[in-house]
């Protein structure tokens, strides 16, 4: 029922992103020591979701295009062009221990958007 | 949410290599003076589960160093030669100290990745109890 409402439906995207995008990193960190293991990465919520212009066609009803925009985090892709190891690693853990800190935040902005929306739906129905 | 769990079986496999690692390390260390012992080294594989899932690691066969063992002097030693020369051990210790030191950083990137998991998944259940 609440999928419906956008500020939901975008919260939830970026949780489900964050997620994934922490999957990405747990991999990367513990194949640090993996021989000819390549770094793999999930581009960050605002790169994928923010070039859309405010001026899109708005989806509001199911048989819509761009109704199905569900905000599905893609598979992790592996990074070409970094640095890398003698052994042919190229994963570098300072840049995965800030980019975990960053999936922090925004599962953490994720979730407090998602409640103070349903604290605005219980203030609308009457109840503190 | 099911990533998350998959986050935790993966940092767990990451933090099952290196300790595994960091025992041969304490094994090659215990031995460093012990003749004729070859240190131990492993080497970790990747597993990828399914065709596109994530890749978790396993520590891979244990090989021994095939450098050259130490010649030392010491004519009182029971298992010296003619000329006073037994074989010791290819230990380094510096190497192992090295080695020790890197396989306890990547367990605590590990760990850290566990608990950040965890402690996601704990603030998400958390948003039942309102």
């Amino acid at each position: 029922m609440f999928d419906n409402l956008e500020i939901i439906r975008i919260a939830n995207g970026l949780a489900r992103h964050s997620a994934a995008r922490q999957t990405a990193v747990a991999e990367n960190i513990a194949n640090v020591n993996t021989p000819d293991y390549k770094q793999r990465d999930i581009p960050s919520f605002a790169a994928l979701y923010g070039q859309e212009p405010d001026f899109a066609m708005k989806a509001t009803h199911p048989r819509h295009i761009g109704a199905n925009h569900d905000f599905a985090p893609p598979a992790p892709r592996v990074v070409r062009g970094a640095a890398e190891a003698p052994n042919g690693n190229s994963v570098s853990l300072e840049r995965e221990i800030v980019k975990a800190a960053d999936v922090r935040q925004h599962h953490d902005m994720a979730l407090s958007i998602y409640e103070s929306a349903l604290t605005i739906l219980r203030t609308s129905l009457g109840r503190r | 949410m099911s990533d998350l769990m998959k986050t935790l079986a993966l940092s767990a496999s990451g933090m099952t290599a290196q300790a595994a690692r960091l025992r041969h390390v304490s094994e090659n260390i215990a031995n460093a003076d012990t003749p004729g012992f070859r240190r131990k080294t492993i080497s970790f594989d990747g597993v990828r589960e399914g065709f596109d899932g994530p890749q978790m690691v396993e520590p891979g066969r244990v090989r021994l160093d095939r450098s050259e063992l130490t010649l030392i002097h010491d004519p009182g030693h029971p298992l010296a030669d003619e000329s006073g020369n037994y074989l010791g051990s290819n230990v380094d210790l510096v190497v192992e100290i090295a080695d020790a030191r890197q396989a306890q950083r990547s367990y605590e990137a590990n760990l850290k990745m566990f608990d950040q998991a965890r402690q996601m998944t704990s603030s998400l259940l958390e948003l039942l109890r309102k």
